[in-house]
């Protein structure tokens, strides 16, 4: 770090004072968007969040480009990630309405001690969907957010909700720091990479919502990490380390364990590579195998996940190739799922840094070939060919594959974890070679006072090369970050879980003694499973995907009355049945007409919820006897 | 002159849990689990749980930060430190969830095997780094 004279200093705290000072107004300007009645983070979003943010941005990156200390750097960036992956959890009272409350639904069991697990509950005739079930990422998840949640004495729902977004923003861009190093990076251009990071929105996305694959990504981008280390240095505990991250992101999500067994693998066969002396012909094959291997094993292990239980049917097919027309499949090939109703910005902004990443990936390589000895060598390969089985697995998926249990865009994180390095590389390429440049052309010029013996064009030449490099390269990359949020966080969804259903199943569960069953939509059962969980006992919600449920609803807005009620009762062995129907998610009139049909129906009682209104929500119970 | 005394203020701390002078810190760590149970039985005060959890996971991240990444400078280290410890705490609870469930005993008791590995771990790679 150079020495920095006063001046510098003092302008540099208050550049700190006021970026911290941001960041507050940031958390201060997201508390005050917050509501219980929304589809996106964009309809209720403060209108000055995201100027602020920008501000918050650009002063960070200022701080970043000066003279200060490393770590205080790092402790700035995580700040400001923590702030971009907080706004679902912020805003909505419980959470981004998608795989997260279904995630909740199950630890929600856990932390009340009515999990279904355990070796004593073990199916001897099932002993393969009993592994399933144990090495499903909902368990450690359920695990470690039950412990924290215990740890501090608060609700689990709090916990879950801010779970991933600060582990996320904490130790993300620490990996991505450390893996730009790893490929031969300064300091400087591997703290940038840390904030860069964020600037892609599938990682903003995944950093945001508290489901299993998250933390999977999290651990495999550690292990990525140690797979560099052990390219580049001899140290036998490196070795322990890619295994045991490997290990835990497998645990974690099926997806980042299979994916980093497969980046193990070819790490190793890069590291068995290197180490012979000569590249013989055999040594090139096998490294050309283990590639191959690689790519195919995420694949193939779909295939064979079905082997554990009823939950996968994936298989290989020629059908879309057979089915989609040629600009469909070229397009599914180029841009994947983005060619489906995305708009031009949405498809610049997801692909402006892995393009520019695989071109100076693709430089790099360049370069290296005419410098065979060069340190860190095998590390860009690697890295190369890690971004190469993302992009082939991708197509794979996409286009000769069926019936997969997740999507396929989830691939897009790694694919991201990689490029942020290889494009903040290319960036500040680009300012280093504008800086030399200055430098060599007008050194002897180094303050504005010299300028005047400049003519006018040199003149010229040098403000806009002081103002492209100190102000032009903060603002666009601040810019970029602050409108990958809009990509990030989605622009249409379905209404989020609302306060007065929260309040709703809340009040249930504080005011019935009894064990008792819930009929209501799966918007019900979101709500209710984010308090009681997926089929508790003493709290019965229906799960998601459950026709029983479903039906239950569907004949009780046709036909509301106790029959219905009466099997909801048998079938989860209830004595209470809450039947809930809300204005916003069946429509004014399709609402006025279920109630009306229930009021007369003089068996059931309408339950008063305090605070929450008649226009909105009603409830009506019925006992059983 | 503000920063240095920082970081040798948090040198200090950290030196000082490393030695682990007559299982000092073990016997703190211990004691701020047995606090933790009282809380969550008694108490339930979200203050105290913060303030306990805060110190149980200092002394345990250090421990397993100076074990295995003994070489990195004191960030890196403690950045390390704090992940490994999540991945503990996640390794043996989830192992104890599976095997039977996460009530708030077994919840201690995994606070306790988080501790006792922690603390085994820094006390082997101290006598290792004290052999050569």
């Amino acid at each position: 770090m150079p020495p920095i004279n006063q001046g510098s200093a003092k302008l540099l705290h208050i550049s700190e004072i006021l970026y911290l000072s941001f960041i507050v107004l940031s958390f201060c300007l997201l508390i005050a968007s917050r509501t219980g009645e929304a589809h996106t983070v964009w309809q209720v979003l403060h209108p000055a969040f995201i100027p602020t943010l920008f501000v918050t941005t650009f002063l960070l990156l200022t701080i970043l480009f000066a003279s200060e200390k490393t770590t205080h750097k790092l402790l700035f960036i995580i700040a400001h990630s923590v702030l971009l992956h907080s706004l679902f959890s912020i805003i909505f009272p419980g959470g981004d309405l998608s795989g997260q409350q279904m995630v909740l639904g199950s630890t929600r069991r856990v932390f009340d001690n009515t999990f279904p697990l355990g070796l004593s509950k073990l199916p001897t005739s099932a002993i393969p969907v009993f592994i399933f079930e144990m090495l499903k990422g909902t368990n450690l998840q359920a695990a470690l957010t039950t412990i924290f949640a215990r740890m501090l004495s608060i609700d689990i729902l709090y916990v879950h909700l801010f779970y991933i977004p600060v582990l996320w923003g904490v130790f993300v861009p620490i990996a991505s720091f450390l893996t730009t190093k790893a490929i031969g990076g300064s300091e400087k251009v591997s703290v940038l990479s840390s904030l860069l990071v964020s600037a892609f929105p599938y990682t903003i996305y995944f950093g945001a919502i508290s489901v299993p694959n998250s933390l999977g990504f999290i651990f495999s981008f550690y292990s990525l990490y140690f797979m560099l280390k052990y390219l580049s240095s001899n140290d036998s505990k490196t070795a322990y380390c890619i295994a045991v991250f490997s290990f835990f992101s497998f645990l974690s999500h099926y997806l980042t364990g299979v994916m980093s067994f497969s980046l193990l693998l070819l790490a190793l066969s890069f590291k068995a590579y290197a180490s012979e002396k000569g590249s013989s012909v055999t040594a090139k094959i096998s490294l050309m195998v283990s590639f191959l291997f690689s790519a195919s094993l995420l694949p193939i292990s779909f295939i064979y996940l079905g082997f554990f239980g009823p939950y996968a049917k994936s298989v290989f097919t020629l059908d879309k190739l057979y089915e989609l027309p040629l600009e469909e499949i070229v397009g599914l090939s180029l841009l994947g799922e983005l060619i489906y109703s995305f708009d031009l910005k949405t498809i610049f902004l997801l692909t402006v840094g892995p393009v520019l990443a695989f071109l100076y990936m693709i430089y790099q390589l360049y370069s290296l070939k005419r410098n065979p000895t060069a340190k860190l060598r095998a590390n860009v390969y690697f890295l190369f060919a890690a971004f190469l089985i993302v992009l082939i697995d991708y197509r794979i998926l996409k286009l000769f594959m069926s019936g997969l249990p997740l999507n396929e865009e989830r691939l897009w994180v790694f694919q991201d974890f990689i490029a942020a390095q290889f494009a903040i590389l290319a960036i500040y390429a680009v300012f280093v070679s504008l800086e030399t440049f200055l430098k060599a052309k007008y050194l002897p010029f180094k303050t504005l006072v010299s300028l005047k013996t400049l003519s006018k064009g040199n003149v010229l030449c040098v403000l806009s090369l002081l103002l492209a490099s100190n102000i032009l390269i903060p603002a666009l990359l601040g810019g970029w970050i602050t409108f990958s949020l809009s990509v990030a966080y989605p622009q249409v969804a379905p209404l989020q879980t609302t306060w007065y259903e929260l309040k709703t199943v809340k009040y249930i569960d504080e005011n019935t003694a009894e064990k008792y069953v819930v009929i209501g939509d799966v918007w019900t059962v979101f709500a209710g499973e984010r308090f009681v969980g997926i089929h508790n006992p003493r709290a019965y919600y229906f799960g998601e995907y459950d026709k029983t449920g479903y039906d239950l609803f569907f004949n009780m807005t046709q036909n509301p009355s106790p029959q219905w009620m009466l099997l909801a009762m048998n079938y989860s062995n209830t004595t209470v049945a809450y039947f809930i129907v809300t204005q916003s998610r069946l429509g004014a009139e399709g609402f006025q007409n279920v109630v009306a049909r229930a009021i007369q129906n003089k068996q059931l009682s309408v339950v008063i919820v305090p605070q929450v209104p008649f226009e909105k929500l009603y409830v009506f119970s019925y006992r059983k006897g | 002159m503000i920063k240095t005394k920082r970081t040798l203020r948090f040198n200090i701390v950290e030196k000082s849990i490393v030695q682990n002078k007559n299982f000092l810190y073990t016997i703190v760590s211990y004691s701020i689990i047995f606090v933790i149970f009282v809380n969550l039985i008694s108490l339930r005060s979200p203050l105290i749980g913060l303030m306990t959890s805060v110190i149980y996971s200092m002394i345990n991240s250090v421990f397993l930060g100076n074990a295995f990444f003994g070489r990195e400078n004191a960030f890196f280290r403690l950045i390390f430190g704090v992940l490994l410890l999540i991945m503990l705490l996640g390794f043996v609870g989830w192992l104890i969830m599976t095997i039977y469930n996460l009530d708030v005993i077994r919840f201690t008791l995994v606070l306790i095997i988080t501790t006792t590995l922690s603390s085994m771990s820094n006390r082997r790679m101290k006598h290792k780094n004290a052999a050569y």
